[in-house]
């Protein structure tokens, strides 16, 4: 299948070094402590945190830093076909991964003795939702007001039709090319995670791997922005702006 | 009778026992008192083994089993090293590799009063003695020799901890240990050993505490010449 | 509480510190240098497809089995491969039983997503009947002992495994031609797994903010780590599944180096596991060979057994031999007395016993490997010549204990007579035993 068409334009339209549109909000679930709704195209995923509060297992306190837990799961309804159960094993791997990445931004040493919660649901899944989690979580988390070191953003990208492309969609994220989904610290400029599927040459890797980077940038110039705007909001609502 | 004889102590001493061997039989020992070490048990007339090892016999007359675990069982006197695992109100529960925490009062220590009671975080490793070894209570640990002074005791600070056996520990404890000597010759380092089967070894440079960690590890299957062969092999590894 | 308490692991405050330390000199813990590998054995066992990994301490084991089943709707013509992963808690107290954690369900990710998803297996040639069935391949990963880096020791494993697994052959037929036929191991030879490339995975312990790399962390030094990254390359120099689940970050020069070194020791990693691979395989196709004989000359199956015995250990390559017998020097002189004792006796007392000596010796039993089969084929029986001495003392003591007249003399008298009938079936391949057949008829 042409993933690429010879005038360099992809199945939806972009360019290979195209996003799809970003759509942010922050402060969606009134109960939460922090929240966010995070959409990349069609792929929308809801954020919310719990925290810093006091912890519900008590056997697994830390003395020196804060718990983080993490739940990822994707709602029923968010996928073409109805088929995930709730606990399969990717859903596992990819709290794990989520929980260990928020983990690496958070300064947890600052609150010890307490457990911070995050749950992520896919609402509509359109590929990339594991980069869609991370940058939902990291809005969530500021919402929340819980120190963080950096904004941890993620963006994935792939390679198709011998081409590198950016924030892969469904179609071509099951075209059974290389997957890399990267995570950043972007101004600490540190690789927080990194995910490969399937096989490609460590030159073409280098190259994906950059452009997977260079849009992990843009995604938190847009984070900041989001975070920026609602600040402002807060400041008028107060009424000293 | 005489063949019961033949399965008296003399003959089985040095030798190895397992679980369920009779090694004594009281039958024919009237009037004689015997002591029995850890690994023996009495039941009615025969004293048997309940763990596997070499018999050994001490003069006048204690018998016990010399055997080789990774656990620990408590016994007074011992001098172990322990890990702090939590604490609560003046006392540490600390891991000494038993069946329970044992317990060191934050009082333990020498010239401590209520007011200056040291604090340790989880993690601590401690050279401590066991002064109480009762049956259905945790074990408690003393930072102070039986005259109240540190003597050594408390924390270690730096170095590196490994774990071995009881029986490892128990040969470096000995006066004369090859691997301890052979090493001592060329490198300099302080040593910690633990009869519960914990080592901590500290130097100046990491490098010497890697070689003598190693070294300790590798002797555990191995005679007193094959340690020193086996040191002086590693030292002229490194020295190359 | 207090129960959790003692039974966890526990790590000192030196240890973490000495780890750390001890590394900014270059220096670990075990003597190792930042980027050596621990010794790698890998075993295998009686069956095809079970393999046994050891890595230092680590030790695991690995399983393939297949089952014909449906196929996947949106996969008609494939078959699957599926990993399972067990993480006893004999092999550590963190361990729990029951569902697998989260870290073994990582394990069985990561594994998966360098074997199947980098399409190391060729799952196409797994479809019998396209729609209704095909193989489903499943690799069972045990973890037996815990000594850090699981991932490189179970990838090991699975790999092991899957390249010395045999499917039974199956045939469509019947009257519809819808029916599958599956073919016993004697009847049709099993099949071997097609595998395209071997994706080995590299694990990388980060220390010290992400500024000391080390490879292949051991259990101290993964309690210690702030980060940990895998790497799944082959030999070819492709990249076929990376994991750096979150944690401490690092810069990106270091990932493209920790890359580098990996497919740098994939080609040294491949080379072993081949070489074991094939020695096992070696070792299978010559206990084949010698299946022969048992069937044509039933009435000596009780040496038969010792025979294998002796043959499972003397394994392949000559330098294996050569080390083990020097440990056997010593128990190959006491055993050769007795011999010649014993061999005195049972030849004075039965001589048809001594007849049937030789048919339980067969020269192929001996390591060889199948191209100087065929050469020894042609050569008719000039076999024992090619035999080093060592071995032939090796095959006389072992055979002893209970064949004590078979000594090597004896043999190659007697292989002249009645040795070469059983050296022929032996040998020959079925094809060449068949035309001839047809031939005499």
């Amino acid at each position: 299948m042409e993933y690429v068409n010879p005038e360099g334009l992809r199945l939806d339209g972009r360019r290979f070094n195209e996003m799809r549109q970003i759509v942010a909000e922050i402060g969606v679930v009134s109960k939460a402590d922090g929240s966010a709704v995070f959409e990349m195209g069609n792929t929308k995923v809801i954020a919310a945190v719990y925290g810093p509060r006091e912890i519900q297992n008590k056997s697994q306190k830390k003395n020196d830093h804060a718990l983080v837990l993490c739940e990822y799961s994707m709602a029923h309804f968010s996928t073409g076909d109805r088929r995930r159960q709730k606990n399969d094993r990717r859903s596992t791997e990819l709290s794990l991964v989520i929980r260990q990445t928020m983990e690496a931004c958070i300064s947890t040493e600052l609150m010890p003795h307490s457990q911070i919660d995050i749950f992520l649901q896919v609402l509509q899944a359109d590929g990339g939702t594991r980069s869609a989690c991370i940058n939902a979580a990291t809005l969530a988390l500021a919402d929340a007001g819980i120190p963080m070191r950096d904004l941890a953003v993620s963006c994935s990208a792939g390679y198709l039709n011998s081409t590198p492309l950016l924030d892969l969609n469904y179609l071509e994220d099951s075209a059974g090319g290389a997957d890399v989904t990267v995570g950043i610290l972007p101004k600490l400029d540190k690789v927080t995670l990194l995910q490969m599927d399937a096989k490609l040459p460590m030159e073409t890797f280098e190259t994906v791997f950059a452009l997977a980077s260079e849009g992990c940038k843009a995604i938190a110039e847009r984070i900041r922005e989001v975070l920026l705007e609602n600040t402002k909001q807060l400041e008028y609502r107060r009424g000293s702006a | 009778m005489d063949t019961k004889v033949s399965v008296s102590p003399k003959s089985l001493i040095d030798q190895i026992v397992v679980p369920g061997d009779v090694v004594l039989d009281l039958s024919n020992m009237t009037n004689q008192t015997i002591k029995l070490g850890s690994g023996l048990r009495q039941d009615g007339d025969a004293i048997s083994a309940v763990r596997a090892g070499k018999l050994s016999y001490s003069k006048p007359n204690t018998y016990w089993v010399e055997s080789s675990h990774k656990r620990y069982i408590p016994r007074l006197e011992d001098h172990v090293l322990g890990i702090v695992v939590d604490y609560k109100a003046e006392n540490f529960w600390v891991d000494i590799k038993g069946a329970q925490l044992a317990l060191l009062p934050g009082l333990a220590f020498e010239g401590v009063t209520r007011r200056n009671m040291p604090k340790f975080e989880v993690g601590t490793l401690l050279y401590a003695r066991v002064v109480k070894t009762n049956t259905g209570m945790n074990p408690e640990l003393s930072c102070t020799d039986a005259s109240g002074k540190a003597a050594l005791f408390g924390p270690l600070r730096d170095g590196f901890m490994f774990e071995t056996s009881t029986g490892l520990s128990r040969m470096l404890n000995s006066q004369t240990c090859p691997v301890l000597e052979a090493l001592g010759k060329k490198l300099c380092f302080e040593i910690a050993i633990g009869i519960n089967g914990r080592v901590w070894v500290n130097a100046t440079a990491p490098r010497s505490v890697i070689i003598v960690a190693n070294a300790i590890m590798n002797s555990e299957s191995l005679s007193g010449t094959q340690q020193r062969i086996m040191v002086e092999k590693l030292l002229a590894k490194i020295s190359d | 509480m207090e129960g959790r308490l003692a039974n966890m692991w526990r790590l000192t405050v030196n240890e973490s510190k000495f780890v750390e330390t001890a590394l900014q000199s270059e220096l670990r813990v075990d003597g190792r240098g930042l980027y050596d590998y621990r010794k790698l054995t890998i075993k295998f066992g009686k069956e095809y497809g079970s393999s046994e990994v050891q890595l230092g301490q680590t030790h695991v084991m690995g399983f393939v089995t297949a089952q014909l089943v449906q196929p996947y709707k949106d996969r008609p013509n494939e078959g699957s491969l599926s990993i399972f992963t067990e993480f006893s808690p004999m092999a550590d107290p963190s361990f729990e039983p029951g569902r697998p954690g989260e870290s073994a369900v990582e394990l069985g990710r990561i594994i998966d997503r360098g074997l199947r998803e980098s399409r190391a297996v060729d799952t196409e040639s797994l479809c019998v009947l396209a729609g209704k069935m095909v193989w489903s391949v499943r690799i069972d990963l045990h973890i037996l002992d815990n000594g850090g880096n699981l991932v490189d020791a179970a990838n090991i494993a699975a790999l092991a495994a899957l390249m010395t697994f045999r499917r039974p052959d199956c045939t469509v037929g019947g009257e519809n031609s819808q029916d599958v036929i599956i073919h016993s191991p004697e009847e049709r030879e099993p099949l071997p797994l097609i595998i395209h490339h071997i994706p080995i995975a590299f694990t990388f312990g980060f220390f010290n903010k992400g500024n000391i790399v080390v490879m292949d962390p051991t259990y101290v030094e993964e309690a210690v780590m702030c980060g940990r990254m895998t790497v799944t390359v082959n030999a070819n120099g492709d990249i076929c599944a990376i994991q750096k689940p979150g944690e401490e970050g690092v810069n990106q020069s270091v990932i493209l180096h920790c890359l580098r070194l990996a497919s740098s020791r994939a080609a040294a990693t491949t080379k072993i596991i081949r070489e074991e691979v094939e020695a096992y395989n070696r070792e299978k196709n010559l206990q084949k060979v010698k299946r022969h004989p048992t069937m044509a000359k039933s009435e000596v199956s009780g040496p038969m057994v010792v025979v294998k015995e002796g043959h499972k250990k003397s394994t392949a390559d000559q330098e294996k031999a050569a080390e083990r017998s020097r440990e056997d020097v010593e128990r190959l002189n006491l055993s050769s007395v007795e011999l010649k004792g014993r061999k005195k006796q049972e030849a004075a007392a039965s001589p048809a016993n001594f007849k049937g000596g030789p048919s339980s010796w067969d020269p192929y039993t001996e390591a060889m490997d199948v191209d100087s089969l065929k050469a020894s084929l042609a050569s008719k029986g000039a076999s024992p010549v090619t035999k080093s001495p060592i071995k032939k003392k090796m095959d006389g003591s072992e055979n002893t204990q209970k064949d004590g007249e078979s000594s090597m003399e004896d043999l190659t008298e007697d292989l002249g007579k009645d040795g070469e009938l059983t050296l022929k079936d032996a040998v020959k391949p079925k094809k060449k035993r068949k035309t001839k057949a047809v031939k005499k008829v």
